[in-house]
């Protein structure tokens, strides 16, 4: 029991959170690193079906990498709520002093961290690998960089919906995907804009627009979906 | 350009449309009135079974 | 205005909205098709065909009301959804997820006859046109909806989780079509699409209003009539729905 007057506050309970999860991460940090592997092998494939040829492969290497950035933080949205789902870890949140968004955008924080920002430190090998030219690579990071996080809060509302369903494989996928077009859009076309000479930065101030937003708005959604969910 | 073929094909997907919703709709009516239907069979049968043999009595 | 509000609450009770729906799809239904009938003779025989594009600017009149039905149903479908969240009204919950397959079916024939339009004007079935192009994503958002509401087994929280959904996806629907919009921009450099009559005339008006107005009679009458099978499917085990077994559908 928590005696009144001690119950943790906000700071306490994200570094409790927080320090959890690494934890956890760090003891299967094998299977931690399967997105990296994911995106390393869908960047393997599209290179064998595009071909040998320099060109165009750097024509095409903004869009592979931007996808298999997107495919892989999808397929790792799996692991930001089930297990604590299973072993009723989940609903002890719903009981926490604390607002229930904020432990989401703590959870969806430690995830991007874990999952997202190794994606990130490899792509410059990813891009060298598709011949991309080194003067889009600066772009191309701040693209990620702003793009990354806004996958993984809007990716934690789709988990959190689906949260509850055993087998929900390609619902996962049918339900993020009309979700990322917008980043999608303008996270690869804002690269793709500045390599042909336009002006990117439109597209990425709608980028950090949008960042800002859902970090204020998709905990919220992703708090009552795991409401609904664990109903 | 003769566009009958396409003007006749498009108006007959939208046509298409409103027939299958109608259909759809039928069909959804049926199957709520049957899964109604049978969960007063079920409770028909359980009730005519609870007043047989098996009860017990003082 | 007391007596509207209590007459809101009553509707909200399963066997009064049973009654209400079984009356009122079928005259919704029956009054759309003069309505219809009268719009699509205008629009093929009476209005004159287009200066440029010729007979095949017909399409616009089922092409237009359909793209429009399938934006409306949306965030018509999305209003019921938060009303059932926020104010926990089980009838909503049935009148939302009623909507999906109406829009989604007006959504497939947005893109059906958007593609059948584009043939002779294009030499394509299909082209990466931003406006065509939304509505494909349009269409997968209302499958999503449809898919989530069928994955999970409690109607009530299938319903609500499937709602949910629905509302964050018309929020972020002007997002997904400016974003569409300029990423279609971005290769400016090729032909523009010249996609519908660039303005309307007056004679064109009259069967593009009447197909509107049919689409949206017929629309209330199909959501009536699925919104009070799923209403009589979830209170299956009730007295009224028993007593009601009897007489006729």
């Amino acid at each position: 029991m928590i005696a009144p007057g001690t119950e943790p506050g906000l700071w306490q309970t994200a570094r409790a959170l927080a320090s959890r999860d690494l934890r956890l991460v760090w003891r299967r940090r094998g299977d931690a690193l399967q997105p990296v592997l994911f995106a390393l092998l869908v960047v393997v494939l599209f290179a064998l079906a595009l071909g040998r040829d320099p060109q165009v492969l750097a024509a095409n290497a903004v869009a592979v990498l931007w996808l298999a950035v997107l495919l892989a933080g999808q397929l790792a949205l799996d692991s930001l709520f089930r297990s604590d789902a299973e072993d009723g870890s989940l609903e002890q949140w719903l009981l926490a002093p604390v607002p229930l968004s904020w432990l989401v955008l703590v959870r969806v924080l430690m995830h991007w961290l874990t999952t997202a920002l190794p994606l990130i430190v490899i792509s410059p090998l990813l891009a060298e690998m598709l011949h991309l030219p080194h003067d889009q690579w600066p772009m191309l990071l701040a693209s990620l960089l702003l793009g990354t996080p806004l996958l993984s809060l809007i990716g934690g509302m789709v988990a959190a919906l689906t949260v509850g369903i055993r087998r929900s494989g390609i619902l996962v996928a049918l339900l993020s995907l009309p979700l990322y077009v917008p980043v999608l859009v303008f996270g690869a076309g804002s690269v793709a804009a500045a390599a042909r000479g336009q002006d990117p930065l439109g597209a990425l101030l709608m980028l950090a627009a949008g960042l800002v937003v859902a970090l204020v708005l998709a905990p919220l959604a992703t708090a009552a979906a795991i409401r609904i969910s664990l109903s | 350009m003769s566009y009958l073929g396409y003007v006749v094909g498009a108006y007959a997907v939208f046509v298409g449309l409103l027939v299958v919703d109608a259909i759809g709709s039928r069909l959804r009516l049926r199957r709520a009135l049957q899964v109604a239907r049978q969960r007063q069979q079920r409770q028909d049968a359980r009730r005519s079974a609870a007043t047989g043999p098996l009860e017990l009595e003082r | 205005m007391q007596p509207i509000v209590r007459w809101f609450h009553q509707l909200g009770s399963p066997p009064t909205f049973d009654r209400f729906a079984r009356r009122w799809s079928r005259l919704f239904l029956i009054a759309s098709l003069p309505v219809l009938a009268l719009g699509l003779w205008q629009a093929l025989f009476v209005v004159p065909a287009d200066y440029q594009q010729g007979d095949s600017f017909r399409i616009l009149f089922v092409h237009v009301p359909s793209a429009w039905m399938s934006l409306f149903v949306f965030a018509l479908m999305a209003l019921y959804a938060a009303i059932a969240l926020i104010w926990k009204i089980k009838i909503c919950e049935v009148l939302a997820m009623a909507c999906a397959p109406i829009g989604a079916g007006f959504t497939a024939v947005t893109l059906l006859t958007g593609s059948i339009w584009g043939r002779p004007m294009w030499g394509t079935w299909w082209d990466w046109d931003p406006r065509l192009t939304t509505e494909l994503i349009l269409l997968f958002l209302y499958f999503g909806v449809i898919g989530l509401y069928m994955a999970i087994e409690d109607r009530r929280n299938a319903a609500r989780a499937a709602g949910l959904l629905a509302i964050v996806g018309v929020a972020l629907l002007p997002v997904i079509r400016y974003s569409v919009d300029w990423w279609g921009s971005l290769h400016q450099g090729q032909t523009i699409r010249l996609f519908g009559p660039t303005t309307l005339d007056a004679s064109m008006q009259l069967p593009l209003w009447l197909m509107v107005i049919g689409t949206k009679l017929w629309f209330v009458g199909s959501l009536l009539a699925k919104a009070r099978a799923d209403n009589l499917q979830r209170e299956a085990g009730k007295d009224w729905v028993q007593r009601q077994l009897g007489g006729a559908p």
